[in-house]
C-alpha cells in the first residue's frame, strides 16, 4: 500500500531552482496565492505528452466498437468501427488492431475513455489543440502558457543543464494553420525562459546543442572562452553590474554550459545503441519517442513527442480515414509500446507520466456533437460506401475521446469512463473536461490545479479559473 | 524532496477537501465588496473596523476581534451578517448575505480565512484623475531650466538626493539614434556629433534624427505594432477574421500625424485602420468576454486609457473599479446589435446600453446608429478634457525612453505615478503642442534628464521605485537585428510589411494605380519550349515602341509559374495559374526596343504560358501576345517557341477574363529593409518579438537561456554573421584599424588597451572570415551591444 502524504505548496516554491527564482523575482509574475494546500505526494516528476495531432478517432485505436469491415454498398450509418478489437495482456480490455504491441503493455497503465471537449461551433484543429494544450479556449486576453511551460515554471528543471519544455516533432513553419500552432507553442505571459526549445526533426536535435553548423567544437568552446575574457577587460565592468546585464551574463552562462555538458549527448540519436534504436523504428515519430527517452533519462522534465499536426495529414483524416489509421497504428505502435518498456526497464516508468492524447476524436457520421453547428468537413460524403477512400471516420467528433496514460502513479490496467456503445458514441461514464484532465495531470506532478500567477494583476490559474478536480480515482 | 508523512485518513479525504476549498478571489470577494467594501474600505472605517486587506480584517474594529481563522465561533461577523435583528445586522441596508452565500463566508472562516496579501477590497487608496491638470512649474535649480529638469530637481530635493550627472557624449549619441530611429550612429555620424562644438549639438542631432521620416517610422512602427495588436502574419487571418493596419500606420509615423487624429481614425474609422477595432474574429463559438465586440471594449481601454477592462468583461472587476456593465457598455458602442452582458459566459437578461466611462465629458447617443457612435466616442476619446487619455500616452512614450514609464507598469493607469506633477505637465504639454508625437519626444529628449547618466537598477525596484536617470533598455528584438545587420550589412531584401518608402513619399504621383478597363479580346497561344516535359523554359520577345507608353497592361498566366522581367528589370511573379496576373506597367517600358524576358517552370502535368500586352489606348493601341512569334532558350540557342494551344483550348479553358487587377509588387526604394518590416522568424521571436494576438505594452527585459542558446548557436544568427563576416572582410580588407572600427560602430565606443591586445590576438587577419565572424559574435554579444544606457 502507498504511503499517503501530503505536501504544501509552498514546499515547491522553495523547490525552485535558484536561476528561476531569480527570474520569478524580476519578470513580473509572481504566485498568487500560495496558501496551504493538501495535496498527495506527486509520483511523477517528469512528464511526456505523447501528441496525436490532428484527431485520433477512439473508435479505430483505444476505444474499438463494433466493426464492419469494407463492402461495397455498406450503408455508412452503420459504421462505427473500421478495424476489429483485439484482445491486451489486460482481461476485458480491448484495443484496436494494429496496436498489437500497445497491447501488450495496457497492463501498465491506465485508460481513458471519457475525456470530452467543449463546442466550440465549427472545428479548427489549431483552437482545439490550443485548448487542450493552454487548459484555455482562444482567444484570450492574455498569452496563455503551454501545459510544458507551467510544468517548467512550477517545478523547474530537473536538471539545471537541461531545458525543462522540449517539443519534439511538430514543424511551426512550413505548414498550415502555422500561427495556430505559435500561438499556443509558449510559455505565454511566463515569458520564453519557460518555453519550449523545439526540436521539429529528432535526428538532427542535436543540432540544437552543437556548435553552429561549419563550427569546430574548439573553435566554438574558444569563442566562449574569449567572450568571458573580453568582458574582463571592460573598461566600464564595474559600472555594468545592472540586473539587465547580470541576468544576460547568467544566461549565456547556462547556454554554454548545456553546449558543452555530457548531458548534450541525450540529443544525439547516433550513440544509441543500434538494436535499441531500430526498436524505435525507421520513422521520425519513432525517432522523437527514443530522444524523449534519452532526454527523461537525463531529466527533462516535461517533453512533448508528436505524430505532427498537418492540416489534413496523419491523423486528420478527411478521407481514406481506414487506410491511413492502418499507417499511423503501424508508426507509432512499436515506438510507443518500446518507450514504456525502456522507461520501466530503466526503473523511470513510476515517476513518469506519459501520456497518449489527441484533441479529439473522430466519427463516421456526426461532426462535433448531435445538435452541434460544425460544418461537415468530410471529403468522403456517402451514404453508401462506394469506394474505398471513404471507409474511415472522417468527422471531428468531440463527445467522447480516449487518452492513454502510463507510468507517474497512475493505476495498472485500469479503465477510466466509458463511451457508449451505439452511436452517438458519448461519453457515458466520468465525462473527463480539459480542465479536470489538467488537474489530473498537474496533480500526478505534484502541482496544485489552483496554483496561479499574476498577469495583469489579476489570477491566472493552471487550470481554468482553478476550477479543474482531478480524477484520483486514476490514482493507484 | 522532504515531504512530511502524515495519517492515511486524510488522503482519503484529499478529493473532497479540494473540491470543497473555497476559491476567494471569485466566491468571498464578490460577497465582501457588495455587502462590506462600502463602509470599511478605501479610509472608511466603520466602527473603526477596515477590511482592505486580510491583516486589517483580522486586526478588528472597536468591538475588538470580529474573525479569527479557522473558528466560526468566535468570528463574531459571522453573527452580525446572519442576525434577524435589523439594528444589528450587517449590512445595515439591503437584503443582506443570502443563505448560500453565507455557508460560502462560513466555510471560508473555516478553512481559515485564506485571503491573498496581494488582494484589496479597497480600489487603491489612489484614484487618477480625469481631467488635465496645469501644474505650475517650481523655480529653475542651477539654471537647469527644462521644464521636465525643473520639476524633478525639486523632487530630488525633496528625496535629498542629487540630480543624476549628464552622460557622456558617446553614451548620448547611441541612446538617442536607438531611441528614435532604431539603429546605431555609424562611426562617421557618430564622430560628427562629437566634433560639434556648437551649444546645440545635442538639439541638433535630435532634430536631424526627427527628420529622418522613414528610419522614425521603420523604428517606431514595432511600437505601434505591438500596441494596436497589428502583425503581417498570425492567427485569425488564416479564416479572414483579422486585418491589417500597418500601411495607415505607417503613413501615418510617416507623416507624423497627430496622436488625436490618429485616434480618432483607429476608433471612427478609417477604412485601412478598421483592423485594430475590429479585432480577430475566430471560427466556431467563443467564450462570451472573447467576442468583437468584447475585444474592442478591451483594447480600446487599455491602449487609449490604460484601463483593464479585461477582467470586467467576465464580472465586476475585483481588482479596480471597472463593472461587467461598464465593459458591456462600451462594447454596445461598437456592436451592430443590442447587446445582452453575460457574466462568466451565462446570460443575465441585463442589456447593455452604448455608453462610455467619462460622462462628465459627454456621452455616446444610445440612439445613434454604429457609425454615429463610434465617431462621437473618437471625439469623446479625444476630448480636450480627456486628461486619461494624454496621460496615458505621454506615460507610454516616457518608459520607451527611460526604461520605465512615471506609472509602471504602463497599462495600469491606476496606479499612482511616482510625480504626478511630472505626469500632468507633460500630458499637458502634450496635448497643448497638438499632440504631436515628434515633438513631444524632442521635448523629452532635450531633458537633463534624458541625458542624464543611467540608472544601474541592482534589481527590479518594484513600488519604491526612484527616479535616477533612466533605466538602461535592452534592445528589442528589432532593434537587435537591425544593428546587426547595419554593421555586417545583411538586411534582408523584401519587405513584408506594405508601406511606402519611397523618397517622394506623399506626393500623389507614385502610388497612383492607374485603372486598365476591360480586359481586351485575347487571341494569344500557351506557347512552351519544343519538349513539352521540359520543367524550366526561358522565353523572350522584344517590342520597338514609338514612344514611351501611357498606360501598358499584362495579362499573363502560365501552367505552374512564371517571373517576367522588362528591360532586365525584375517586374512580378506568380505560381497560381488559376489566378493570373493583371497589372499596369508602363513605368518599365521605354522608346525603342524593348526586351520582354520569362522564366517558366512546369511542377508536372502540363505546361504553357500565356499573355497578352497592351500598350496605349483606343485607337492607338498596340497588342502584343503570345505566340510563334515568341522564343525559347535551347542549348545557348534561342529558337521559335511552340504554341501549345490557342487561348480557349487545351485543358486550361479560359483563366484569362476572371483576372483581377492587382499592383505589380513593388520594387523596394528607400533605404535597408528593416526587422519591423518583416516577418517575425525564430531567432526575432526568441528575443521577444511578440506573437501579435493581444495588445503588448513591454517587451521581455532580460535574456533567456534558450534565447542564449539562440545566440550561441542558432542557425539563423549564424547565418547572419557569417555572411556579414564575408562582406566586412572585402570591406576591410588590409584596414589595421578593423577592431576600432568594429567597437565604435557596435559600442559607440573605442576598445580599451586589453580589449584591442585580446582581440588582435584572437582575430589577427582581418581578412580570415572566420576569425571575423568569432569577433563580430563576441562583439554582439556584450551586454554594451545589446543593453540601451
Amino acid at each position: 500500500m502507498n504511503i499517503p502524504e501530503q505536501i504544501q505548496r509552498r514546499d515547491f516554491i522553495k523547490q525552485l531552482g535558484l536561476a528561476s527564482t531569480a527570474a520569478l523575482a524580476t519578470n513580473g509574475t509572481q504566485a498568487w496565492g500560495n496558501d496551504l494546500v493538501i495535496h498527495p505526494k506527486a509520483k511523477a516528476d517528469s512528464c511526456i505528452l505523447i501528441w496525436m495531432g490532428g484527431g485520433m478517432a477512439a473508435p479505430d485505436t483505444f476505444d474499438p466498437k463494433r466493426y464492419l469491415p469494407f463492402e461495397k454498398g455498406l450503408e455508412v450509418n452503420k459504421i462505427l468501427s473500421t478495424f476489429p478489437a483485439i484482445d491486451t495482456n489486460v482481461d476485458g480490455i480491448k484495443i484496436s488492431q494494429g496496436l498489437e504491441n500497445i497491447a501488450q503493455v495496457m497492463d501498465r497503465g491506465t485508460l481513458i475513455r471519457s475525456a470530452v471537449q467543449p463546442d466550440l461551433g465549427s472545428i479548427l484543429h489549431s483552437r482545439h489543440q490550443y485548448h487542450w494544450h493552454t487548459g484555455y479556449v482562444p482567444p484570450i486576453t492574455v498569452a496563455a502558457p503551454h501545459l510544458g511551460a507551467w510544468m517548467a515554471k512550477v517545478l523547474g528543471p530537473k536538471n539545471e543543464v537541461i531545458p525543462p519544455f522540449i517539443n519534439i516533432g511538430q514543424r511551426l513553419e512550413g505548414v498550415g494553420e502555422k500561427e495556430e500552432l505559435k500561438a499556443f507553442t509558449t510559455a505565454g505571459f511566463f515569458g520564453s525562459e519557460y518555453g519550449p526549445m523545439n526540436l521539429p526533426y529528432p535526428e538532427q536535435a542535436v543540432q540544437s546543442v552543437q556548435p553552429p553548423k561549419g563550427m569546430e567544437p574548439g573553435r566554438f568552446s574558444n569563442r566562449y572562452k574569449h567572450f568571458k575574457k573580453l568582458l574582463d577587460q571592460n573598461p566600464n565592468r564595474d559600472q555594468l553590474s545592472d540586473f539587465q546585464k547580470e541576468s544576460m551574463l547568467r544566461s549565456m552562462e547556462s547556454a554554454h554550459r548545456l553546449l558543452q555538458s555530457k548531458e548534450k549527448n541525450a540529443f544525439d540519436l547516433t550513440l544509441e545503441p543500434k538494436d535499441s534504436y531500430a526498436k524505435y523504428g525507421d520513422t521520425r515519430f519513432g525517432r522523437g519517442c527514443l530522444l524523449a527517452r534519452r532526454l527523461v533519462e537525463e531529466g527533462s522534465r516535461f517533453i512533448e513527442v508528436t505524430t505532427e499536426y498537418v492540416p489534413f495529414l496523419h491523423w486528420d483524416t478527411h478521407e481514406n480515414g481506414h487506410t491511413t489509421a492502418a499507417r499511423m497504428k503501424k508508426e507509432i505502435d512499436q515506438p510507443i509500446a518500446q518507450l514504456i518498456r525502456d522507461l520501466e526497464t530503466k526503473g523511470l516508468l513510476e515517476r513518469t507520466l506519459v501520456i497518449l492524447a489527441s484533441e479529439f476524436s473522430r466519427d463516421m457520421m456526426i461532426e462535433g456533437v448531435p445538435g452541434s453547428v460544425a460544418q461537415d468537413q468530410s471529403r468522403a460524403r456517402t451514404d453508401k460506401l462506394k469506394e474505398m477512400k471513404q471507409y474511415g471516420l472522417h468527422r471531428h467528433f468531440t463527445g467522447g475521446t480516449s487518452i492513454a496514460m502510463w507510468g507517474g502513479g497512475v493505476k495498472k490496467g485500469f479503465v477510466y469512463g466509458k463511451t457508449a456503445d451505439e452511436r452517438p458514441l458519448m461519453a457515458v461514464e466520468n465525462p473527463l473536461s480539459i480542465e479536470d484532465l489538467h488537474a489530473t495531470i498537474y496533480t500526478a506532478m505534484g502541482i496544485h490545479p489552483k496554483t496561479a500567477y499574476e498577469v495583469e494583476k489579476r489570477p491566472f490559474y493552471a487550470t481554468k479559473d482553478g476550477i479543474g478536480n482531478a480524477a484520483t480515482d486514476i490514482f493507484a | 524532496m522532504n515531504i512530511p508523512t502524515i495519517v492515511f485518513s486524510i488522503f482519503l479525504f484529499f478529493p473532497l477537501l479540494v473540491s470543497a476549498k473555497i476559491d476567494f478571489v471569485h466566491q468571498v470577494m464578490p460577497i465582501l465588496k457588495k455587502n462590506c467594501a462600502e463602509c470599511h474600505t478605501d479610509g472608511k472605517k466603520k466602527g473603526g473596523l477596515s477590511m482592505n486587506t486580510r491583516a486589517e480584517f483580522l486586526a478588528g474594529g472597536e468591538n475588538g476581534e470580529m474573525a479569527i481563522p479557522g473558528n466560526i465561533e468566535e468570528s463574531w461577523f459571522l453573527e452580525l451578517i446572519e442576525s434577524d435583528d435589523l439594528d444589528e445586522r450587517m449590512p445595515p441596508k439591503g437584503p443582506g448575505v443570502s443563505p448560500e452565500q453565507f455557508k460560502i463566508l462560513h466555510q471560508w472562516v473555516k478553512e481559515g480565512l485564506v485571503w491573498e496579501d496581494e488582494i484589496s477590497l479597497g480600489s487603491s487608496n489612489w484614484e487618477p484623475k480625469l481631467k488635465p491638470r496645469v501644474v505650475n512649474l517650481p523655480k529653475a535649480l542651477n539654471n537647469r531650466t527644462h521644464p521636465i529638469d525643473r520639476i524633478l530637481d525639486h523632487y530630488h530635493q525633496d528625496k535629498k538626493i542629487s540630480s543624476p550627472s549628464p552622460t557622456s557624449d558617446r553614451i548620448f549619441a547611441r541612446r538617442v539614434f536607438l531611441d528614435l530611429v532604431g539603429i546605431l550612429p555609424t562611426p562617421e555620424e557618430l564622430n560628427e556629433f562629437l566634433n560639434d562644438q556648437s551649444e546645440n549639438n545635442k538639439q541638433n542631432l535630435i532634430n536631424n534624427l526627427l527628420s529622418r521620416d522613414i528610419a522614425y517610422a521603420d523604428h517606431w512602427l514595432t511600437f505601434w505594432n505591438d500596441l494596436l495588436r497589428n502583425d503581417y502574419t498570425g492567427t485569425g487571418f488564416i479564416t479572414n477574421g483579422r486585418t491589417q493596419i500597418t500601411t495607415w500606420l505607417y503613413s501615418a509615423l510617416r507623416a507624423n500625424k497627430s496622436y488625436d487624429q490618429m485616434t480618432r481614425e483607429l476608433i471612427d474609422t478609417e477604412d485601412e485602420a478598421a483592423g485594430f477595432i475590429n479585432g480577430i474574429k475566430w471560427r466556431g463559438s467563443v467564450n462570451a468576454s472573447q467576442t468583437r465586440n468584447m475585444q474592442f471594449a478591451q483594447n480600446v481601454s487599455q491602449v487609449f486609457l490604460g484601463i483593464n477592462m479585461k477582467c470586467a468583461s467576465c464580472h465586476d472587476s475585483f481588482i479596480d473599479r471597472w463593472t461587467l456593465q461598464e465593459s458591456y457598455d462600451l462594447a454596445a458602442i461598437f456592436a451592430d446589435k443590442p447587446l445582452e452582458l453575460e457574466r462568466c459566459d451565462i446570460p443575465t437578461g441585463k442589456m447593455a446600453t452604448p455608453r462610455w466611462m467619462f460622462p462628465e465629458l459627454g456621452q455616446v447617443d444610445p440612439k445613434a446608429n454604429k457609425d454615429q457612435r463610434l465617431k462621437q466616442l473618437a471625439k469623446l476619446m479625444t476630448h480636450p478634457e480627456n486628461g486619461r487619455f494624454t496621460r496615458t500616452i505621454v506615460n507610454r512614450v516616457w518608459a520607451q525612453l527611460m526604461g520605465r514609464g512615471i506609472v509602471h507598469p504602463v497599462d495600469a493607469m491606476h496606479t499612482k505615478p511616482w510625480n504626478e506633477d511630472l505626469l500632468d505637465y507633460l500630458a499637458d504639454r502634450f496635448a497643448k503642442d497638438g499632440y504631436d508625437l515628434k515633438k513631444f519626444l524632442h521635448f523629452v529628449m532635450t531633458s537633463e534628464a534624458y541625458g542624464a547618466t543611467s540608472d544601474r537598477l541592482k534589481e527590479e525596484p518594484g513600488g519604491s521605485y526612484i527616479f535616477k536617470g533612466p533605466v538602461p533598455k535592452r534592445m528589442t528584438a528589432e532593434q537587435l537585428m537591425d544593428s546587426i545587420w547595419q554593421v555586417t550589412g545583411t538586411h534582408p531584401v523584401k519587405a513584408e510589411a506594405k508601406v511606402d518608402r519611397s523618397p517622394t513619399f506623399g506626393s500623389n504621383s507614385t502610388t497612383h494605380l492607374k485603372t486598365l478597363g476591360k480586359i481586351n479580346a485575347i487571341n494569344a497561344h500557351w506557347i512552351w519550349g519544343s519538349n513539352a516535359q521540359t520543367r524550366k523554359v526561358k522565353l523572350r520577345t522584344s517590342i520597338d515602341l514609338e514612344s514611351a507608353p501611357k498606360v501598358t497592361s499584362f495579362l499573363a498566366t502560365c501552367d505552374n509559374a512564371f517571373s517576367l522581367k522588362v528591360n532586365g528589370e525584375y517586374v512580378s511573379s506568380s505560381k497560381e495559374w488559376t489566378k493570373p496576373l493583371y497589372h499596369e506597367i508602363s513605368k518599365f517600358f521605354k522608346a525603342g526596343k524593348n526586351l520582354i524576358e520569362v522564366d517558366a517552370e512546369m511542377f508536372g502535368g502540363g505546361a504553357g504560358f500565356i499573355a497578352q500586352f497592351v500598350f496605349g489606348k483606343g485607337d492607338q493601341k498596340i497588342i502584343l501576345e503570345t505566340n510563334k512569334n515568341w522564343e525559347f532558350l535551347k542549348n545557348k540557342q534561342w529558337i521559335v517557341a511552340t504554341e501549345v494551344h490557342p487561348y480557349g483550348s487545351g485543358p486550361w479553358k479560359r483563366p484569362l477574363e476572371n483576372a483581377k487587377q492587382t499592383m505589380p509588387e513593388l520594387k523596394q526604394d528607400g533605404p535597408p529593409i528593416r526587422a519591423s518590416l518583416v516577418k517575425n522568424d525564430f531567432l526575432m521571436r526568441s528575443l521577444g518579438r511578440p506573437h501579435r494576438d493581444q495588445v503588448v505594452t513591454s517587451r521581455p527585459a532580460e535574456l533567456t537561456t534558450l534565447q542564449a542558446i539562440d545566440l550561441a548557436n542558432g542557425e539563423i544568427l549564424s547565418q547572419y554573421l557569417a555572411q556579414g563576416a564575408k562582406n566586412l572582410a572585402i570591406q576591410m580588407a588590409g584596414k589595421q584599424n578593423f577592431v576600432s572600427w568594429l567597437y565604435e560602430y557596435a559600442l559607440g565606443r573605442k576598445p580599451s588597451a586589453g580589449e584591442k591586445d585580446l582581440l588582435q590576438t584572437i582575430a589577427n587577419d582581418s581578412e580570415n572570415p572566420q576569425q571575423v565572424e568569432d569577433l563580430l559574435w563576441l562583439v554582439f554579444m556584450q551586454p554594451d551591444f545589446q543593453i540601451i544606457r
